[in-house]
């Protein structure tokens, strides 16, 4: 014979019980308190200052740092914390375009949280960094992004000793590690070996040697210039293995040149896989023969035609046109312009950085994706 | 062109199977997701060499092909099952708990369960087979209730599926020691309590029953390509049935007419959005506390009511040596301190005190799933109080980078493998995290909390009742099935039909 369930001693007592859920949680649901629900939750505050989202900002101070690079400061309308070494993007119109690229944040983690302002420090390189040169001016009203990347300290992943290995403009995020370690948002010890051409063409100097001690040491490499209190020629194996601790994890920021570079200096220390982690940079046109083709853009229940090229990426040619796309890191990894294929060829820059499913149901990111024939997407709304 | 018969508020699981269902029914559907991507947790992401799973630690109730279970039928009949690659998982779970020298892999399959558990607990098994009888007999009122949408005939249930009715109202831990059974057994088959989230004592017996007998009897499935290959399937089945979907796109406000039912839905940027229903995939504490203005008092008390499940935390770990190099030798561990859920659930309203994991060693399911000599963990717990809300913003980081440590310090203890040195990749989500991309009030990812009054049976007893704003209905986590993937499936399910079925009531 089937088990028979039996509880109570009188077995229709279990029935009873079962009959009376409803009426019971129809009482507690009557008699709850009336008091208005919450607008928000300590939590999602919080969550809020992580990740404030796209904000006005204005800009309020602008400094030469060094030769063709300045430091913007900005003046957030929303409160904001990051881990040193993570990038925002910059954005602002600039004609008939909205153009906004990432650059890494300069000033510390606390500067944004306690003071509300944010700086970034940027080469006269391409186009926007080019305009921002020659036409930003304090009382301009920008837009700042979300505190994104990678580009940080880990306490559970990385050695607590990191070699730094700036080039160039690649030093921004390594100015923010090293302030933040001075004012104790961060808490590691950093070997900076910053690299540049010659001495004139070093940015903070003066504050990396001030903030230098216990956890902070900075050694500068010049490859132009010969000068005592300076280091000579490249960033190599025999600089690094002179200034490094004994066991250490590499963090590295600058122009390709100098990744491929280190890696073979690298490769020599015995320093590889996971103790190596390079800044990514934004993919800018492609070499090939150019070609025009049309850009059939979705973006809700509107459609757009614009004009596409070769060269450039699908995102540069949606900014062209005037479209409000999203984009953040603009090297293919953040999935932020994350867009729908309909329709086209196209080739992808900078290795494939989508998700499995995304190749398979024919997702592309338009940062990093250039045309080969005449397309047709679908891109989400831009903030 | 801003006319909808129906609005989807949010993209995760419930959402995207009722706009299936809505579409299905005819209807001409708008799905708006404030992110940019679909599945709300059922998504993946990228760091490195490794793509990680959001947050699926295994489908249950899908089952192989033949002996396919009810999530399967349902994605069948969504036409979206061979949009999907599916892994197979190979054990049931592996609960450790140290401090009472337990330690238990179980397997799949109904008769390997039992036969494991009296190999561990002599004497276990007549107990062990009434569990798994009246977990069949459950399963069988259970899909008789859904037949009749909710509607039962009392006299059939009594008469038919007697032992639903008499262990209805019971919690896991009264029910299981009127079964006898022994001590040590009970311990080993309630280690999936903390899929649930809610302790023993409150955890409805027949939710969890049912979710067990699932699972051992159908095993357990994996999307190839992580859940985000299921969001991406159903999205585009929704497009193929000529829905649209709207990504970055946040619904501010939900319109209401002088019937204080739905008229529209309001776009962030001001953009109306006209419709006469609308399917919340998010939690009614959101929808009524700041998506809509008048909101009646008896659904203020109502909403005030509930308690809110756990808030989640993960952290995601790519390792640079295979699970073989590392002995890491299963794919899905319950870490506890205690097999007294009682007082483990009290443990975990505190950061400092919660150390409960379910980890998942993905690599076990799909061995390819990261290259060659690399290994994908995933360790998930839950808190089960608002004690994220304290954590200030400049000790965030801290704070993670602890409970981090402690995750990993207790998995190298309990099993004895050794992980540490091997991490290349590391990630970590917050109850902020959550809250971030999800909106859900205190970073829950669990919805309301199953209470001993607030169980999957008085709720599913209740759907007419708790259809108090016409023309709106709830999806997900925080609905009438509870939390889980499969769960919020089926709800997305119901409340698709349902809201079919009002559609057509008004002609």
């Amino acid at each position: 014979m089937a088990y028979k369930f039996r509880r109570q001693i009188f077995g229709f007592m279990d029935l009873l019980r079962f009959k009376r859920m409803v009426p019971v949680r129809e009482n507690k649901l009557a008699e709850a308190p009336a008091t208005p629900l919450p607008l928000t939750y300590r939590v999602n505050e919080t969550a809020k200052i992580l990740h404030p989202g796209l904000q006005t900002a204005e800009l309020v101070a602008v400094e030469d740092v060094a030769a063709d690079m300045k430091t913007y400061t900005f003046r957030l309308s929303k409160k904001m914390i990051f881990r040193a070494g993570q990038y925002v993007t910059v954005g602002h119109n600039v004609g008939e375009s909205f153009v906004s690229r990432p650059y890494a944040v300069s000033s510390s983690p606390f500067t944004a949280l306690r003071k509300g302002e944010l700086s970034v420090t940027v080469k006269k390189a391409g186009f926007f960094s080019g305009w921002l040169y020659e036409n930003a001016k304090p009382g301009d009203s920008f837009t700042i992004g979300d505190p994104s990347g990678f580009f940080f300290y880990d306490g559970v992943r990385d050695r607590s000793d990191i070699v730094g290995i700036a080039g160039g403009s690649g030093i921004t995020p390594f100015v923010c590690m090293a302030r933040a370690i001075a004012e104790g948002s961060e808490n590691f010890n950093l070997t900076l070996l910053y690299g540049a051409r010659t001495q004139a063409d070093l940015a903070f100097k003066a504050e990396l040697d001030r903030l230098a001690g216990n956890n902070f040491k900075v050694v500068y490499i010049l490859s132009d210039e010969n000068k005592p209190g300076y280091e000579n020629g490249f960033i190599t194996a025999e600089i690094i293995k002179k200034y490094a601790p004994e066991s250490y994890s590499v963090m590295l920021c600058g122009p390709q040149a100098m990744y491929d570079f280190a890696d073979k200096q690298l490769a020599q220390l015995g320093v590889g896989g996971k103790y190596v982690r390079k800044e990514a940079n934004c993919l800018g046109n492609r070499d090939v023969k150019p070609e025009k083709y049309n850009l059939t853009v979705h973006i809700r229940d509107e459609v757009f035609k614009v004009a596409a090229d070769s060269r450039e990426t699908l995102l540069a040619a949606m900014e062209r046109a005037g479209l409000k796309v999203p984009s953040k890191c603009r090297a293919g990894g953040c999935g932020y312009c994350h867009s729908r294929l309909i329709d086209g060829k196209f080739s992808i820059a900078g290795g494939d950085k989508r998700r499995l499913a995304d190749s398979k149901f024919g997702y592309i990111h338009p940062c990093c994706t250039y045309p080969d024939s005449d397309m047709e997407i679908e891109v989400p709304q831009g903030e | 062109m801003d006319r909808y018969d129906a609005v989807v508020i949010g993209a995760g699981n419930g959402g995207l199977v009722a706009a299936i269902r809505l579409l299905q029914g005819g209807a001409k559907v708008l799905l708006v997701e404030k992110h940019n991507l679909p599945g709300g947790f059922a998504t993946s992401f990228r760091r490195g060499r490794f793509e990680f799973e959001a947050s699926l630690h295994e489908l249950n109730d899908f089952g192989p092909e033949g002996n396919g279970g009810d999530v399967r039928d349902l994605f069948d009949s969504l036409g979206v099952t061979d949009k999907i690659e599916w892994v197979p998982i190979p054990d049931a779970y592996r609960v450790i708990i140290r401090r009472e020298n337990l330690d238990a892999l179980m397997p799949f399959g109904k008769q390997a369960f039992i036969d494991k558990m009296e190999r561990y607990v002599p004497g276990s098994r007549q107990s062990v087979e009434r569990f798994f009888e009246l977990g069949e007999q459950i399963r069988a009122a259970q899909a008789y209730t859904n037949s009749r949408n909710g509607a039962v005939d009392s006299s059939v249930m009594v008469r038919e599926y007697g032992n639903y009715v008499r262990t209805g109202s019971y919690s896991v831990n009264e029910v299981l020691a009127s079964l006898r059974m022994p001590q040590r057994a009970r311990d080993i088959i309630n280690a999936y309590w903390c899929y649930l989230g809610a302790h023993c004592d409150d955890l409805s017996f027949t939710h969890y029953v049912s979710m067990v007998i699932r699972y051992i009897t159908r095993g357990a499935m994996m999307p190839k390509m992580r859940s985000h290959e299921i969001s991406l399937a159903m999205c585009e089945r929704i497009r193929e049935l000529g829905g649209d979907i709207w990504f970055n796109t946040e619904a501010a406000k939900i319109l209401t007419g002088n019937d204080g039912g739905v008229e529209g839905v309001v776009l962030k940027g001001g953009r109306q959005i006209k419709t006469r229903h609308v399917i919340a995939n998010c939690s009614p504490h959101v929808v009524y506390g700041k998506m809509m203005d008048g909101v009646p008092e008896k659904i203020v008390r109502a909403t005030n009511a509930r308690k809110f499940a756990g808030r989640g935390f993960s952290m995601f770990l790519g390792l640079n040596k295979s699970a073989d190099e590392l002995g890491i030798e299963n794919h899905n561990y319950f870490l506890y301190d205690t097999s007294d859920s009682v007082k483990q659930y009290e443990l975990m309203k505190n950061i400092d005190t919660n150390r409960v994991q379910a980890t998942v060693c993905l690599n076990r399911a799909d061995p390819g799933c990261s290259p060659d000599g690399t290994a994908i963990m995933y360790f998930t717990t839950l808190y089960m109080s608002d004690c994220w809300g304290d954590v200030r913003p400049e000790d965030y980081a801290r704070t993670k980078e602890k409970v981090a440590n402690i995750m990993i310090d207790r998995f190298e203890r309990d099993t004895g493998s050794k992980i540490r040195d091997s991490i290349e990749e590391i990630s970590v989500a917050t109850p902020m995290t959550y809250a971030h991309y999800c909106g859900h009030p205190e970073g829950g990812i669990y919805g309301y909390e199953s209470q001993y009054w607030d169980g999957l049976n008085p709720r599913l007893q209740m759907m007419a009742h708790d259809y108090m704003t016409r023309g709106l209905r709830f999806a997900g986590g925080y609905s009438m099935r509870l939390s889980g993937y499969s769960s919020a499936y089926f709800s997305g399910d119901i409340t698709g039909r349902q809201t079919v079925g009002d559609m057509k009531k008004e002609g």
